[in-house]
């Protein structure tokens, strides 16, 4: 699996949609610095299907960005296709009062 | 023979039965005194013996929740006294606040009653002769013996990845068991070497000196080394740094804070250390002030991964380094 972070987007029919590759460390700030500016619906979805590791740094810059998006676009955050290890750290640190995880 | 001064556990009248075979079969010659209302006689009628004892065992199921007083009350007529808490696999998670209140830097968790795994059993055991001798915690401690520990130096920042996917390497097989084992294991390296190579440099006045992720050289005076070894079951790992930067009260107001915090996304400091005791089955953690820091602590692949279960801890501080 790729370790360097990058972001793919798509649209689907009701929502917005990104894929996390690679790690999620502190090498990922600028982009999900960016993020909540490219949601336009009411609904993003996000896939951690291609993801690695995520780590203490990744795990404070995703509850920056998913507090952005619910603040500042009012926006629902569905997160899918996460493996077992990445579910339980977001269990443990609180990610998942901000985001929800779907099948 | 050296002997000891007499070691004390404070337990329920009901409901302790199991701490208290576990006291008897790990801890030889402990005095057992069950807490009532009287709790400061019965300690007082102890000392008049002659004998101040050196460690206090404090039932997980007494306190914090039951008796917060507890410690701090035990500590008025035993000043000199090191506290362990032991708390059991099957009860909820103690609360930390109070803990970092009293100044407990020990918590055993007792394993639970089908968990015969060496690893598991023998850990009070192993913290009483620790604290009683005043020996270190190490990661061969947990392995089996002849266990190779392999060591790490590092010189830059970047090497990170490359020990993550050493010790990552070590473990085989393809279950899904097996895979999240090693990622486990992978996230610990990950966060120790996080906070050896960002966290501990400081300026006096405890300011960071790095930002997180910055590509940097590593200076022999930092003294930054990993080990880890793997005998099968058992990973245990060790983050040495030689800053020496980390205040034991910090640590155990990180561990309660982000307990009870989850989600939050202020600038809380010490989600890396929560994550790794966390993950960990027990965590260590031994500071000599300015000089030195130790993290480490081991995970089976057999640990329980149920975020209910609780996890121990043991930080220390010594006044020189060995």
């Amino acid at each position: 699996m790729e370790t360097a972070f990058r972001v793919t987007s798509g649209r689907g029919t009701s929502c917005d949609l990104f894929s996390f590759h690679g790690n999620i460390d502190a090498q990922a700030e600028h982009l999900l610095k960016e993020l909540p500016s490219r949601i336009s619906r009411p609904v993003v979805r996000f896939d951690f299907g291609s993801t690695g590791r995520i780590n203490s740094m990744g795990i404070a810059l995703l509850l920056r960005c998913f507090k952005l998006i619910k603040e500042q676009k009012k926006a629902e955050i569905e997160l899918v296709a996460l493996n077992p290890m990445n579910a339980i750290l977001f269990k443990m640190t609180g990610v998942f009062l901000l985001a929800k995880q779907v099948p | 023979m050296q002997s000891h001064p007499p070691i004390v556990a404070l337990v329920r009248d009901t409901g302790d039965n199991r701490l208290r075979k576990l006291l008897t079969d790990e801890v030889p010659g402990i005095v057992t005194v069950v807490v009532g209302p009287h709790l400061s006689l019965s300690l007082e009628k102890l000392l008049m013996t002659g004998q101040s004892p050196r460690l206090v065992i404090v039932s997980g199921r007494l306190y914090p929740a039951e008796r917060p007083e507890l410690v701090s009350l035990v500590r008025r007529v035993i000043p000199g006294a090191e506290f362990l808490v032991v708390s059991a696999a099957e009860d909820k998670p103690p609360v930390l606040h109070q803990l970092g209140v009293d100044r407990v830097r020990h918590l055993v968790i007792s394993p639970a009653a089908g968990d015969t795994a060496d690893a598991a059993r023998g850990q009070l055991g192993h913290a009483v002769k620790n604290l009683t001798e005043g020996t270190p915690w190490t990661a061969v401690d947990y392995l089996k013996e002849g266990t190779k520990v392999h060591e790490f130096p590092l010189c830059r920042s970047d090497e990170k990845e490359a020990i993550i996917a050493a010790v990552a390497g070590l473990i085989d097989g393809d279950s899904d068991e097996t895979e999240l084992f090693r990622q486990k294991v992978a996230l610990l390296t990950d966060e120790m070497l996080e906070n050896a190579l960002y966290a501990a440099p400081r300026t006096p006045e405890g300011e960071q000196l790095y930002r997180k992720g910055e590509q940097r050289p590593v200076s022999r005076e930092e003294q930054i080394v990993f080990r880890f070894g793997f005998d099968g079951e058992t990973v245990a790992m060790e983050a040495t740094d030689g800053w020496g930067s980390l205040r034991p009260e910090t640590v155990i107001q990180h561990l309660a804070k982000n307990q009870t915090l989850a989600g939050d996304v202020g600038e809380t400091g010490g989600r890396g250390i929560f994550i790794i005791w966390q993950f960990l089955e027990q965590l260590y953690i031994s500071i000599c002030p300015g000089r030195r820091t130790v993290v480490g602590g081991h995970v089976r692949r057999s640990s329980p991964t149920d975020l209910e279960v609780p996890r121990g801890f043991h930080i220390v501080t010594t006044a020189c380094c060995i």
